[in-house]
């Protein structure tokens, strides 16, 4: 018995109708089971569940749309984003070495944290041996300062909150971008970089500032 | 009905609020992921469409003129911006013509085989099928569009999307039937 070719069974599918096959189709079995697995599959096409996108969908399309803040982040590329990148790391390490001297400046021996990190010399020759030698002088200097908090709240000594930590590294970030600006005042990269360092700076200290007292407030130029 | 919240969204958005768009976004994420990612088979591909879609709609959401829901518009959007999408790409790789089936993405025989012991569920036996007998797959019997909508969109004619059609069900019948098979046995 010759059976329905996959055109008819589809257009049957559709609710078509075709000469000669509605005959065929109440005396053979096969082509019924056949078009029966096709209605069956087309209902589980339809019945498949809804996809969850993406999680950073959001910022990939926010970085495009006009008025981003991300705009400017996601146009980075090459050398330009690793000279920041390296301009930002190195940043958060001297941020990491003041805040150490902030905390033990009253005390004895209040630069042992911060010498075992800066004792040695740097030895990079290239901007890719710079960047892994700030990084892995960084994780050095995360543990040192864990370590000190650690023995700071041991004896009692005072401890700077998350928010007076954030602080000091938007403010390193703010003068690290000046500093770059001071080269190539007309990069509107760089420019981008100090508005939204100087915006979030000053979103901290409005936070913190609601926070203390009147009279404690915190200033910042 | 009018959804006044999402009215106001849009209105929103319009003026250029990054906050409502992200709201409007959230809203409807699931849904624009869904169809781009069925049209597309990959799941890279998919991610790049949605952004496509969404910076599309956003751009020009002062056409939206709230006829329909935004959720219906921007749906027409994605499904527009992705087939738009995979034509070209079907260009760059000198395959337009695997939408009529005439190259090897429609000889059967060229197509990627399942692995006997993989389980081929329904999603993935519809990443198997070739970009052209997906996309009038997805949008024929999911999506509800005639053939004469589908042939304007896809640039094939009224009786290739026929055709494409009835191979394309019948490749992913195959391909279900065979890994359900290899799973029985």
């Amino acid at each position: 018995m010759v059976h329905l070719t996959e055109e008819t069974l589809s257009e049957l599918l559709d609710g078509e109708s075709v000469a000669g096959a509605g005959e065929h189709l109440s005396s053979c079995s096969v082509c019924q089971d056949e078009l029966e697995a096709l209605r069956q599959l087309r209902a589980e096409l339809r019945e498949l569940p809804d996809l969850g996108a993406p999680e950073d969908l959001w910022m990939r399309i926010e970085a495009g749309l006009p008025g981003s803040r991300r705009g400017w982040r996601a146009g980075l590329r090459g050398p330009r984003l690793v000279a920041l990148q390296a301009v930002a790391a190195a940043a958060v390490f001297v941020i990491g070495l003041g805040l150490g001297r902030a905390m033990w400046s009253d005390g004895p021996g209040s630069e042992a944290g911060v010498g075992a990190v800066a004792a040695s010399r740097p030895s990079a020759m290239t901007l890719t041996e710079a960047m892994a030698e700030v990084q892995r002088r960084g994780a050095d200097y995360d543990e040192a300062l864990q370590n000190l908090e650690r023995l700071a709240r041991q004896e009692g000594a005072p401890v700077p909150s998350l928010a007076q930590q954030r602080l000091v590294g938007l403010q390193m970030l703010v003068e690290a971008s000046r500093t770059a600006l001071s080269v190539e005042p007309a990069d509107p990269v760089l420019n981008s970089y100090l508005f939204a360092a100087v915006e979030e700076r000053d979103a901290m200290l409005r936070e913190l500032n609601e926070v203390q007292g009147p009279g404690e407030q915190v200033l910042w130029r | 009905m009018v959804d006044l919240a999402e009215a106001t969204l849009v209105r929103r958005a319009r003026a250029g609020q990054l906050e409502a768009m992200r709201q409007l976004y959230e809203r409807h994420a699931s849904r624009v992921y869904t169809v781009v990612r069925r049209l597309a088979g990959d799941d890279d591909l998919a991610a790049d469409l949605a952004q496509d879609a969404w910076t599309n709609a956003f751009q020009r959401i002062r056409d939206f003129r709230g006829e329909s829901a935004f959720g219906t518009w921007v749906h027409r959007v994605a499904v527009n911006t992705a087939l738009t999408r995979l034509r070209q790409a079907a260009r760059r790789r000198d395959l337009e013509r695997g939408f009529d089936g005439a190259t090897t993405l429609g000889n059967p025989d060229r197509w990627p085989a399942a692995g006997a012991a993989e389980r081929v569920t329904v999603q993935r036996a519809l990443d198997l099928l070739p970009d052209g007998y997906r996309s009038v797959l997805w949008l024929h019997d999911v999506e509800g569009y005639t053939h004469e909508e589908i042939g304007a969109r896809l640039g094939i004619a009224v009786g290739t999307s026929k055709s494409q059609l009835s191979k394309a069900r019948a490749r992913l019948r195959a391909l279900v039937t065979q890994s359900r098979a290899g799973v029985r046995s």
